[in-house]
């Protein structure tokens, strides 16, 4: 009997997860909100069905119309993506109870990792470093300036149910964390759902690793490789790579031993990821753990040749993978580019609206996972990335350079994006070099600004040139000659 | 002899364009010559054009009123054209010049949280104004020059749209 699999998701997740399941010969129930009516993923879904709602409450989060939807549908098990209800424990829990298998980790083991202070409680006690921080959420500005002094500054205020760097602030001395304390308790109320704030050491210039796992339900946890994510904007990944130029076949035993450690602690099960600052000393702490596919999964399946995918879906369904640890190999570079739908020149505002036109890049090592199209018009409902981009090469000078190519290959016509931003990024000596840690993207803010100047003068230009090409058209004109006859001097009627 | 006037956000570069055949121009911007040839000439022009010693490229489509659209490098822009008359010339000194105005306006579309200045308090740059809630965040605006807060347009609570001028500096 044929398996059939609801995704709880939308956009390029959705679209990866119907991928895997369609190679796999499962079917597929696309879930979508009315925003997402002409969605691309629906075209390839076995079945779709409306959920309603445009915000994500009323739709993408509502645990209700997804059950609903499972069981009118004869689902077997529920594919959440990443975001949403992807590490939402009640969620988890229904989906037991109806009997739906949750493609993920399993109830019992979410709840060791069920908020941030919890988890590093979890790994402490399994004896993976964890950044010097409050044992407990912190009652008020008073004791929270009394646990900062002790641990000294600066400090980031973190709420508790929080995660994907969001809802943190610095504070720099006791000034900040009275100023900053109330909002960011306000800030984790409106998108956490619970006000809790605790804080920890705020480490130098650290680099931002990553230990994909894939645990099996005999706790048996396979080891994907590290990927490198310190190139972020407040704390949102924009770049990320597989293998890290920080991480030395020494240091990669390490933050695998810790990453067995911790999630065999948790009674872990299917895919997940541990995260870890790195200092330059080469001293780790834990920093959270992602119960979930991630975004940057991509970098490691080109790199290893695995469906991380199609693994979760085996492990959620047999208890076991089709993996042994000795036959994972990280062959070649991976890097991954994530195109948001975000103006460059406003701060980055999201930038929702119609793409008139897209062409994606492809050729040897390209690699795109995105639900646009021409004509698509990208909601303002949801997440900012439309696209993700990664290259593949024998080393990572390979990667780059097909990066570079395939950046300007790339045409998503109609909306501001971050390409400027990767570009500049692919061609700054720093990257190149390998050598930056997580402070590394506000320094490139002279040289974006001066792309952003150079992309003005080329456009103007183009204006102008395609003003001369393409002259209004005017119903008192005599038509002009036509510009590819080439040799004949182009002649038009001024205007 | 420059033979445009290319406006955008109160900026003006003056550019003379030379066309050559198969589709090839060269533009003399500014200071600046910039060659780029035309692939293809469909509902949006295609253009490619050599920067740096590697290639880069443009999409481009007329609009109604003297404006271009361009899209180049992920980024898209907008431009009115004008062609300059055979004595014109572009008023000197505004290329490239960026006027920080004093209207500070929502990033974004939200709610006020709390205003941080009185009417009539000096400001530097960087000094917070406004704490405006916008996607689950509390964003922080703060002064883009120094000066003296001349109107304080809004007040706790308020929702404004995007762009709704929120202060002003003087």
């Amino acid at each position: 009997m044929t398996l059939k699999i609801l995704i709880a998701n939308r956009g390029e997740i959705a679209l990866r997860i119907i991928r895997a399941c369609r190679k796999l010969l499962i079917k597929t129930v696309l879930i979508y909100s009315d925003a997402d009516q002409n969605s691309l993923p629906l075209a390839y879904a076995d079945e779709r069905y409306a959920i309603g709602g445009v915000t994500p409450v009323e739709s993408y989060l509502n645990i209700g119309k997804i059950i609903q939807a499972a069981t009118e549908t004869g689902c077997d098990g529920i594919h959440p993506g990443y975001g949403f209800l992807s590490e939402d424990a009640a969620f988890v829990k229904t989906c037991e109870e109806e009997h739906i298998t949750f493609i993920g980790p399993s109830h019992n083991s979410l709840a060791k990792l069920a908020n941030k202070l919890s988890a590093r409680t979890c790994m402490q006690n399994a004896g993976v470093p964890i950044i010097p921080g409050s044992d407990e959420a912190l009652r008020d500005e008073e004791e929270a300036i009394a646990v900062a002094d002790k641990i000294g500054y600066p400090v980031i205020l973190k709420a508790v149910y929080g995660g994907g760097g969001r809802g943190m602030r610095i504070a720099n001395d006791s000034n900040d964390v009275r100023r900053y304390f109330r909002i960011t308790k306000m800030e984790a109320t409106t998108s956490f759902g619970r006000d809790a704030v605790y804080l920890e050491k705020k480490l130098v210039e650290p680099r931002h690793i990553e230990i994909q796992a894939l645990a099996e339900k005999q706790n048996k946890i396979l080891i994907l490789g590290e990927r490198e994510c310190s190139i972020q904007r407040r704390y949102q990944k924009l770049v990320e790579e597989a293998p890290s130029t920080a991480v030395s076949e020494s240091l990669k035993e390490k933050l695998s031993r810790a990453t067995v450690k911790g999630l065999d602690a948790a009674a872990y099960t299917n895919a997940g990821t541990v995260e870890f600052l790195l200092e330059p000393t080469g001293q780790f702490y834990f920093l959270e753990v992602n119960k979930r596919l991630q975004v940057e999964h991509n970098v490691t399946e080109l790199t290893t040749g695995i469906d991380i995918v199609e693994e979760q879906i085996k492990v959620a369904f047999e208890s076991i993978s089709n993996l042994a640890q000795n036959e994972i190999k990280v062959d070649g570079w991976a890097i991954n580019c994530r195109i948001n739908a975000e103006d460059p020149r406003r701060d980055f505002t999201p930038s929702p609206g119609t793409v008139i036109h897209y062409h994606p890049p492809s050729g040897p090592g390209i690699r795109v996972d995105s639900a646009l199209y021409s004509g698509h018009f990208v909601p303002e409902y949801y997440d900012s990335l439309i696209l993700k981009l990664s290259t593949w090469g024998r080393h990572r000078r390979e990667a780059i350079e097909r990066m570079k190519g395939a950046l300007d290959e790339l045409e998503i016509i109609g909306i501001p994006t971050t390409i400027p931003l990767h570009q500049t990024v692919m061609q700054d000596e720093h990257f190149i070099s390998g050598q930056f840690n997580t402070t590394y993207l506000n320094t490139l803010t002279p040289k974006l600004n001066q792309r952003l100047e150079q992309l003005e003068k080329i456009a103007a230009a183009v204006a102008a040139a395609n003003r001369t090409v393409k002259p209004p058209q005017d119903k008192h004109k005599i038509s002009h000659r036509s510009f590819w006859r080439g040799t004949r001097r182009f002649h038009h009627v001024n205007n | 002899m420059p033979n445009y006037k290319i406006q955008i956000d109160g900026k003006t570069y003056s550019a003379n364009v030379e066309t050559h055949p198969k589709g090839y121009c060269k533009i003399v911007l500014e200071n600046s010559t910039i060659e780029c040839t035309c692939d293809r000439n469909d509902a949006i022009a295609a253009w490619s054009i050599p920067l740096d010693g590697s290639m880069t490229h443009a999409r481009s489509r007329s609009m109604e009123s003297g404006r271009v659209e361009v899209w180049i490098g992920g980024l898209p822009f907008q431009f009115s054209v004008l062609p300059l008359g055979p004595g014109e010339m572009p008023s000197p000194g505004k290329s490239g010049e960026r006027h920080i105005s004093g209207q500070v306006r929502a990033i974004m579309p939200g709610r006020i949280t709390s205003v941080m200045v009185r009417l009539g308090e000096k400001v530097a740059i960087g000094t917070p104004l406004i704490l405006l809630e916008a996607m689950k965040m509390q964003n922080e605006i703060v002064a883009p020059k120094s000066g003296r807060v001349i109107s304080i347009r809004v007040r706790e609570g308020a929702t404004v749209k995007k762009d709704a001028i929120l202060v002003e500096i003087i």
